[in-house]
């Protein structure tokens, strides 16, 4: 129930700030298409918040983290399950969002479905990563709602730049070789916060 | 089991709510907590439980050194604090199973326990609907189906009607003769001196 909800609100935001980009940037085709890349990783960053923020709130209602905290399982495993979590909701929200995004700003789909798929899920699985290790830390902060994008969206950029830069490359259709090296920080990225979120679930989840 | 607290200290910012502290809990004893508001009972069993982190010093449950990274020594015991931890969106059988799974423990008896604490009717029903007193008797059902030798309990009885209180009383009779070790944390002092071995005061 709760995953439909999240899902919804994701798609919902998601294209609402595509129709305001569709209709605020109402200029040149090649134009639209040279920064289509940005917007797109600006919706995915501000869609993947939705998710971020409401990721620990069972968890936070009643103190129902005390029942896997004080209890004999390795913490780090709910932090890889909120990982894995929150990227299935995201990555489902971008596959409903991302037609209208093509079709509304009227961009060209020349490019590799393969390849774009790869990047949607490289840089995706980045910002969540880094995403759930913040919403981690804000867990018994008051005003958590508002922290995490405050902390993430510094933390996060060199992935937004590093996504964008990729998109770029592939929709102006140059060969993956001259682009793989911010693929490749994309995929530091993910692998980094992934391990260091594992490893450092156990005290931060401690009150 | 025994616990054993070395020179324990905790901070709150500046503010210092144990230094030093040292208890030492033998195996059956139960010990009752009590002190003024912010003296530090809740956040003891915290500790113990290792809901919270602290700054210096030690626990020991059993011969397990109670930190984050040693899963083995939360295995053998339970606090049952103010607020119900578990989860309100779940079915008080749901979070039954859930916590079996969480301790390695068969779902097989949780309807059994239901029963014991009089919740089999509300089987069904999701947590956030249940009364403060149906939570106590849930988080009373959580402690049975783990079985712990070391029971934390943070005012076990609040909220409880006077049958909800034969049951938790009957229940500690039965954790009495299984020799569990248990530290209660209460106000009323009468109540406590009734149920524990000794009362430690914390100022």
């Amino acid at each position: 129930m709760r995953s439909k909800e999240i899902i919804t609100s994701m798609f919902v935001f998601g294209l609402s700030v595509t129709l305001i980009f569709a209709l605020a940037f109402q200029v040149a085709p090649n134009l639209v298409q040279s920064f289509a890349p940005g917007l797109l990783w600006v919706v995915i960053l501000f869609t993947s918040i939705l998710g971020l923020n409401r990721i620990f709130s069972l968890e936070r209602d009643e103190h129902a983290l005390w029942s896997w905290v004080a209890a004999p399982v390795d913490r780090g495993t709910v932090y890889i399950a909120k990982v894995i979590s929150v990227l299935i909701f995201v990555l489902m929200a971008e596959i409903l969002f991302i037609v209208p995004f093509f079709i509304f700003l009227n961009l060209s789909t020349q490019f590799s479905f393969i390849q774009f798929t790869l990047i949607l899920f490289m840089g995706t699985s980045a910002i969540v990563s880094v995403g759930c290790l913040i919403s981690g830390i804000t867990l018994q902060a008051e005003i958590r709602d508002v922290l995490i994008p405050i902390l993430l969206f510094p933390v996060a950029s060199p992935v937004a730049i590093a996504a964008t830069k990729c998109t770029r490359f592939l929709f102006d259709q140059n060969p993956m070789i001259e682009w793989n090296f911010w693929l490749l920080i994309l995929a530091s990225f993910f692998v980094i916060f992934a391990v260091f979120g594992y490893l450092i679930f156990n005290q931060i989840v401690e009150e | 089991m025994i616990l054993q607290i070395t020179e324990l200290s905790k901070s709150f910012y500046q503010s210092s709510v144990f230094n030093k502290f040292s208890l030492r809990v033998e195996s059956g004893e139960r010990v009752g907590l009590t002190g003024p508001n912010g003296s530090g009972k809740t956040t003891l069993l915290k500790m113990i439980s290792g809901i919270m982190s602290f700054d210096s010093g030690g626990i020991e449950v059993g011969e397990q050194k109670v930190h984050s990274e040693n899963l083995d020594s939360r295995k053998n015991l339970y606090y049952i604090g103010h607020s119900i931890g578990l989860y309100p969106g779940l079915t008080g059988g749901e979070n039954l199973d859930f916590i079996a799974k969480l301790y390695e423990k068969s779902s097989s008896k949780n309807s059994d326990i239901l029963t014991k604490v009089g919740l089999i009717s509300s089987k069904m029903k999701n947590v956030k609907f249940y009364s403060h007193g149906m939570r106590q008797r849930l988080k009373l059902a959580s402690a049975l189906l783990i079985d712990p030798d070391l029971l934390l309990l943070d005012e076990p009885v609040t909220g409880l009607d006077s049958d909800g209180i034969k049951l938790f009383e009957n229940i500690m009779l039965d954790w009495i003769h299984q020799e569990k070790t248990i530290m209660i944390v209460s106000h009323d002092l009468d109540w406590l001196s009734s149920q524990t071995d000794r009362i430690v005061e914390l100022d």
